[in-house]
């Protein structure tokens, strides 16, 4: 290929890869000027696509009202404690299936819970709804979002920590073994500490599943729990919808999940990929 | 010691003479490492949390669809048996054979394109862009997307593509690509709304997985190729591609997987509408339930996508074994 | 009473890999087991310090039955093949560990590490993780950390295979000098033959899942009891050729199967041939034993005379190997380090008889 040719052809897939970043933005660039718009500008027939007027009250709107507040704070207790459970559970039963594979049921049964983040929500939604009306926590508790969110997140947790316990050599445990540690202390010493960095992807996968989550939170919550996903699309006034109240609490919900991934995106990877590729 | 007869030079190989002495009773499971009731408990937590969540739900959905309940019989307690009743409903409605088209729509022009855009767009980073900040600097950025909760990308989308007063109709009008706003939430076109929207949140997760596969592909097969004077395209075609053939169906799989269980940004963005045109096989088995109380038509829904959702998924499992065993991970 | 005593072990996973193993470590005594990798030499390791369970048979230390023992308690020290140092942690706290685990105080620790560190010329890398040091600074760390734990035995696996031929050397010469392993009991697995012959004050060749001969490296190397032990001893390997019995003339003879070889038995090597119903016999010669004679030199006494030709020289140093083709048999003989030889060049070999190994062509025993 010639040298003007070759020119050619990385401008224009520079070109395209440039597009797509536009793309990807424009929406958070819609998003964050509408945050700043009056409810009035947001209605204009020509909508504007750089606010008339600042109007940064959007965001006092929001905390002033105390409902959207503690919005968060349920969103947040009911990821935090599920991630909790999921990854204490998924620990567990990793680490049991990465060490005695043979034991502890074997690799179908790993593949079995894996499964079961595989399987369409809507299978248990319903059964499930009725089932936790009849439960002393009821549906509209943190306990119910904590347990059914285990759906999907306690088989990613047991999978990667499965994956990232046999990353961690078997035999470091067994030098401690021969040092003198019973397993228990072996795997507090030795084998903690080397998961470690993948324990924390997993629990920041799940808890981004779970601050993320909308459709069990959407039929079971929304009088005495609501987490933010739901309280979200329901900024309205009367017929008209709230926009610039809508964009500006998802940019503050935005917040945790993005921050997180940014920091530890190299982590996650592995996550996503169900242990495929290394991060 | 036959064989040393045939070829004294040959180095001598001794095995255990009797391939299947008296002590010799197949693999053993025990180990003095733990306890043998150790390795049960430990998976045992575990696994009862996750049964006792799954099995009620399971037998409750297999029973109910066989049974001609409704919300108002549910609480009377009062419904009865009705065979396939529930199934041959479904079969036979329009609504359901649409919602395949729908998702057969949604797989190609959602699930394919986000798998495609995002194989090409990591290849593109990975190769073209040269400064190592840069590629991270817009790998942050297009990942963004993916961090968004399902209803804030519903409720991102609904209001970009407004027809009246949208970014989407007034940007295209003013660099003069349409004449007049696209009614994107009408019959026909609002499924296509919603693909838009989910290839805008998930190319993403494809992008990702892709990319860190190139990455962790070892460079000296590249110098090598290098050596041999192959170009760019050849390159692509017999080395990278090939090589990266588990990564992009892992990634391909595992969008298509949720293609299965895809409801939230319908039901933000359409409910399904107008005239249930954009609704896909989970939506409907969603609606059913919990909107139309029809729970014996739900759940055989359910079951439906269960057993076709459990096909793949076993396919899947055993190709995900084998990637992971060819990589020693399992 | 032995150090270490292992009685019949048994152990398989797909298939049998230990069958019926026996094997005494005496007090203060340095034991290798050499064999080729696969043998199952890792697997005896595992098994001793409580790894894995046995299938069959008894571990024994200091008298003490300790198959069932799990490892945390049985008192043994070993080292990895892959030294299995804990990245996380500092080359001190790597060898402190043994001494953490059983509580002691933080300056007795110190103290042990620090005199074991300086034996072992690591002193000054006591805070550098195990990333940050070369491959024979991590055995040394490993080492250390099997010294420091004071244990009934020492169990070490593979310990130099893996390093660069100097580095070798300097630690093969340290395991002479460490007090500690010839004092309580050690068990050294190597699939390296000149380690064994070098270190070992027994040595036990591994095959067919046991130890096919035991006995000290002068033994093991003169008086294999089996072909197999013959070839896994000695670098170049011994030439094994498969002859039969034939008498001419009142002598007695080996004459080989392929090409026209004939090699005459002294007295003694007729008598122990004798009785035998079979007329085959595997014949092993070291290459030690095969000189090359300059031109109208003579036999040294008890010598036989070849003519053979050279097909392939390498000359190696402080030695040459000479391949040479004697009546359509191949033989391979050891050179002075002056020697220079061309292929194709037509020589006389001087074969030492005495030396001729006799083994069982069906069994591979020594006859």
């Amino acid at each position: 290929m010639s040298e003007t040719n070759y020119k050619l052809v990385r401008g224009l897939l520079l070109a395209f890869l440039g597009l797509w970043v536009l793309l990807t933005l424009a929406p958070f660039y819609w998003q964050i000027i509408t945050a700043f718009k009056s409810a009035a500008e947001t209605n204009l027939t020509v909508p504007t696509f750089w606010p008339r007027e600042f109007f940064p009250e959007n965001f006092v709107a929001i905390f002033a009202e105390p409902a959207n507040f503690s919005a968060l704070v349920d969103s947040f207790i009911i990821a935090t404690g599920n991630t909790v459970l999921s990854v204490f559970l998924g620990t567990l039963a990793g680490y049991a299936f990465a060490r005695f594979p043979a034991q502890a049921g074997g690799e179908n049964l790993a593949f079995w819970i894996l499964s079961n983040r595989m399987f369409p929500p809507v299978a248990i939604l319903l059964p499930m709804f009725f089932l936790f009306d009849s439960m002393p926590w009821g549906t509209d508790s943190y306990m119910s979002l904590i347990i059914l969110y285990l759906v999907f997140n306690m088989p990613l947790a047991t999978w990667l920590m499965m994956v990232f316990f046999r990353d961690a050599p078997r035999e470091l445990e067994e030098a401690a073994y021969l040092d003198g540690y019973t397993p228990f202390k072996a795997f507090f010493k030795i084998t903690l500490p080397l998961v470690l960095p993948g324990m924390i992807s997993v629990s920041i996968l799940c808890w981004i599943f779970a601050w993320n989550e909308y459709l069990f939170a959407n039929l079971f919550v929304g009088t005495a729990v609501k987490t933010f996903t739901i309280v979200i699309p329901t900024f309205t006034q009367g017929s008209q919808t709230l926009w610039n109240l809508q964009m500006a609490f998802s940019l503050i919900a935005m917040i945790p999940p993005v921050t997180l991934f940014i920091l530890l995106r190299r982590y996650m990877v592995r996550g996503l990929s169900l242990g495929v590729v290394k991060g | 010691m036959s064989t040393l007869a045939q070829d004294p030079s040959a180095v001598i190989v001794m095995t255990v003479s009797d391939p299947s002495p008296k002590w010799f009773t197949g693999r053993k499971k025990s180990t003095l490492i733990v306890a043998r009731w150790v390795p049960l408990a430990l998976v045992g937590l575990p696994v009862l949390t996750l049964l006792a969540i799954v099995i009620y739900p399971t037998i409750w959905m297999f029973y109910h669809a066989f049974q001609n309940t409704n919300m108002i019989r549910l609480f009377r307690n009062d419904w009865s048996y009705v065979g396939w009743e529930n199934f041959a409903t479904i079969f036979q409605s329009e609504r359901f054979t649409d919602s395949l088209q729908n998702l057969v729509l949604y797989l190609t022009f959602g699930t394919g394109v986000e798998v495609l855009l995002g194989t090409i767009i990591a290849l593109i980073l990975y190769e073209v862009v040269k400064s190592n900040a840069l590629r991270t600097v817009i790998l942050i950025l297009v990942v963004l997307p993916m961090m968004l909760p399902p209803s804030i990308v519903g409720v991102l989308w609904k209001f970009l593509l407004t027809p009246s007063n949208g970014a989407v109709n007034h940007a295209l009008l003013n660099l003069g690509l349409i004449s007049t706003p696209i009614e994107w939430f009408n019959a026909g076109i609002s499924l296509w709304s919603i693909i838009i929207a989910d290839v805008w949140n998930w190319t993403a997760l494809p992008l990702l997985i892709i990319y860190s596969g190139r990455v962790s592909l070892p460079p000296a097969i590249y110098e090598a190729a290098r050596v041999d004077g192959a170009s760019g395209w050849k390159t692509l075609t017999r080395i990278t591609l090939p090589m990266l053939k588990e990564v992009i169906a892992i990634a391909f799989i595992v969008r298509f997987m949720d293609a299965f269980k895809f409801v939230d940004l319908v039901y933000v963005m359409t409910s399904g509408g107008p005239a249930q045109s954009s609704e896909l096989p989970a939506y409907i088995a969603f609606q059913r339930g919990i909107r139309e109380f029809n729970i014996g038509e739900a759940a055989a829904y359910s079951i439906v996508i269960f057993a076709f959702s459990a096909i793949i998924i076993t396919l899947f499992l055993k190709y995900l074994k084998k990637v992971l065993k060819s990589q020693s991970i399992a | 009473m032995a150090r270490l005593s292992i009685e019949g072990l048994c152990k398989g996973w797909d298939f049998p890999v230990l069958d019926e193993l026996d094997l005494q470590v005496e007090e203060g005594e340095f034991f290798i087991v050499v064999g080729p990798s696969g043998a199952g030499k890792t697997t005896l390791l595992r098994l001793v310090a409580g790894l894995e369970t046995a299938d069959a048979g008894r571990i024994l230390l200091n008298g003490e039955d300790v198959t069932t023992v799990p490892p945390y308690q049985r008192g043994i020290a070993m080292t990895f093949e892959s030294y299995a140092l804990y990245p996380n942690m500092t080359v001190f706290k790597n060898i402190a560990s043994p001494l953490v685990a059983r509580k002691l105080d933080r300056h007795t620790i110190e103290q042990k590490v620090t005199a074991v560190a300086k034996l072992l010329q690591i002193d000054h890398l006591l805070d550098r993780k195990p990333g940050e040091i070369s491959g024979g600074q991590k055995q040394r760390t490993a080492l250390g950390r099997t010294l420091v734990a004071d244990p009934k035995a020492y169990l070490l696996d593979e310990p130099i295979s893996h390093l660069d031929a100097k580095i070798r050397h300097e630690l093969r010469e340290q395991f002479q000098t460490l007090e500690a392993l010839h004092t309580v009991g050690t068990l050294y697995v190597t699939h390296d033959y000149s380690e064994a012959l070098a270190l070992g004050d027994r040595i036990g060749v591994m095959g067919g899942g046991k130890l096919v001969q035991t006995g000290t490296p002068r033994e093991l190397f003169d008086f294999p009891s089996h072909a197999f032990v013959a070839q896994q001893l000695g670098q170049p390997g011994i030439n094994l050729l498969m002859t039969s019995l034939t008498e001419d003339g009142g002598k007695t003879y080996l004459r080989s199967r392929d090409g026209n070889l004939k090699l005459i038995l002294d007295e003694e090597q007729r008598q122990r041939l004798n009785g035998r119903s079979n007329a085959e016999v595997l014949l092993g010669i070291r290459p030690q034993h095969i000189r090359i004679l300059a031109p109208r030199q003579k036999a040294p006494a008890k010598h036989q005379m070849v003519d053979a030709r050279i097909e392939q020289f390498q000359p190696l140093g402080s030695m040459g190997i000479a391949i040479t083709r004697a009546h359509g048999i191949d033989l391979k003989a050891l050179t002075p380090p002056e020697a220079a030889h061309i292929g194709a060049q037509e020589v006389r070999l001087a074969i030492f008889s005495p030396a001729f190994h006799l083994f069982d062509p069906i069994s591979g025993k020594r006859i």
